[in-house]
């Protein structure tokens, strides 16, 4: 078994392929990675995103449209719990940077912003709503591993894990969620949404990344991350934020396999998990 | 006669001079008029009163901004908790939305790790 290791996107890229010489697909998956980051990233001026959200309007990528058509699936199927318009309620929350560059605690008070602008993709021409912005921190990397493990699966079975949000091709690969649970996933994708990394202090409040478009705030949960797994790393994204959203007794009814964490520790194991 | 007359004329007028003198000197015209005592009471009780009225209206405007905003806020605090009441709701009544992986794909075992996944 073959693993690659490197930075992309603010994390840790892990690539696993069983071959015994892969050298040139863990180049692509690399590649893709790097790719999708300058066209993906919100901190990047340059990038296809921040060009958009400086102009409004723009003719992008079939990637960038892909993935933005993908949030907008994903908000449309979720009533609006996942929203790619958020960018405006991170930012005014404090994580405007790269996470890395976000001061850990300051006395600074923070703001919230309106979520659920309009959004309209018409072929590669994306129209975001005047006063809203596009985020896709919460889709990009589970996005982008996908791209890569299409990139490295014809050297064999393979998994690649962006900083906790994994897709998977064949085989099987044992993926610790917590120190006593341990799943073995042979398809998929697999993702895990929290309060437990992320997060940073404003004015002596606790805060993290992951905004309830409602209030346009941090959400407030009584879940301290959910782990979920789809069909692919993407739709696993959309999942673990949901699930870690909707709080335990929703999340736990769903049918999506998942794990579940309090925020003493417990664990909960769902959606046929056992 | 006519001495007697001009004498009697002068006298006269002298003493009315006298009189109107007098008169003058007892009404002590640079003298401070006398002030009712409860009158001056009155004033600086006037005065205490409006002094307390203006710090009362104070107060009270104070109050009444912070009122306002205390109510400002804890109705959008409940339009807040409404509105995600609602959408949260609304999830949970709507289907999953994502595909989950088939049973088979995906099962707990007790083996060590080779990757894991955290809060990306």
């Amino acid at each position: 078994m073959l693993r690659r290791t490197f930075r992309a996107m603010g994390t840790e890229i892990e690539l696993f392929v069983e071959a015994d010489e892969a050298d040139a697909e863990l180049d692509a998956a690399e590649h893709e990675f790097h790719r999708l980051e300058a066209l993906l990233s919100r901190f990047r001026p340059e990038s296809e995103l921040s060009r958009l959200n400086r102009a409004g309007s723009l003719e992008v990528s079939a990637d960038t449209a892909r993935a933005i058509e993908l949030a907008l699936t994903a908000r449309a199927n979720t009533g609006g719990v996942f929203d790619p318009t958020v960018h405006d309620a991170v930012a005014a929350a404090g994580y405007d940077r790269s996470f890395e560059l976000v001061p850990a605690d300051t006395a600074a008070r923070t703001g919230t912003a309106p979520c659920g602008g309009r959004v309209r993709v018409d072929g590669l021409r994306v129209e975001v709503e005047p006063g809203f912005h596009l985020d896709l921190g919460g889709i990009g990397k589970g996005y982008a591993a996908e791209c890569a493990a299409e990139a490295l699966a014809p050297a064999g079975p393979c998994l690649v894990n962006a900083g906790g949000d994994i897709a998977v091709r064949g085989g099987e690969w044992r993926i610790g969620v917590e120190e006593s649970v341990t799943l073995a996933v042979s398809a998929g994708g697999v993702a895990t949404s929290g309060r437990d990394r992320r997060r940073w202090r404003r004015g002596g409040v606790e805060l993290h990344h992951l905004i309830d478009p409602a209030t346009g705030a941090p959400a407030e949960t009584d879940l301290l991350r959910a782990t979920a797994v789809a069909e692919d790393a993407t739709q696993a994204e959309v999942a673990a934020k949901w699930l870690f959203l909707l709080g335990e007794e929703e999340a736990a009814n769903r049918g999506v396999p998942c794990v579940l964490v309090r925020p003493d520790g417990s664990i909960r194991l769902a959606g046929g998990l056992a | 006669m006519g001495s007697g007359l001009g004498r009697w004329y002068a006298s006269a007028a002298a003493l009315l001079l006298f009189f109107v003198a007098w008169a003058a000197v007892a009404a002590r015209p640079w003298a401070q008029p006398a002030t009712d005592p409860r009158l001056a009471q009155l004033d600086v009780r006037a005065t205490a009163l409006r002094r307390e009225g203006v710090l009362v209206q104070t107060i009270v405007r104070q109050r009444w901004a912070t009122y306002r905003v205390r109510l400002a806020t804890r109705k959008h605090e409940i339009a807040v908790a409404q509105a995600r009441q609602r959408r949260l709701a609304a999830a949970a009544a709507a289907p999953p939305p994502v595909a989950a992986a088939g049973a088979a794909s995906v099962r707990v075992v007790t083996l060590p790790p080779l990757t894991i996944t955290r809060t990306s």
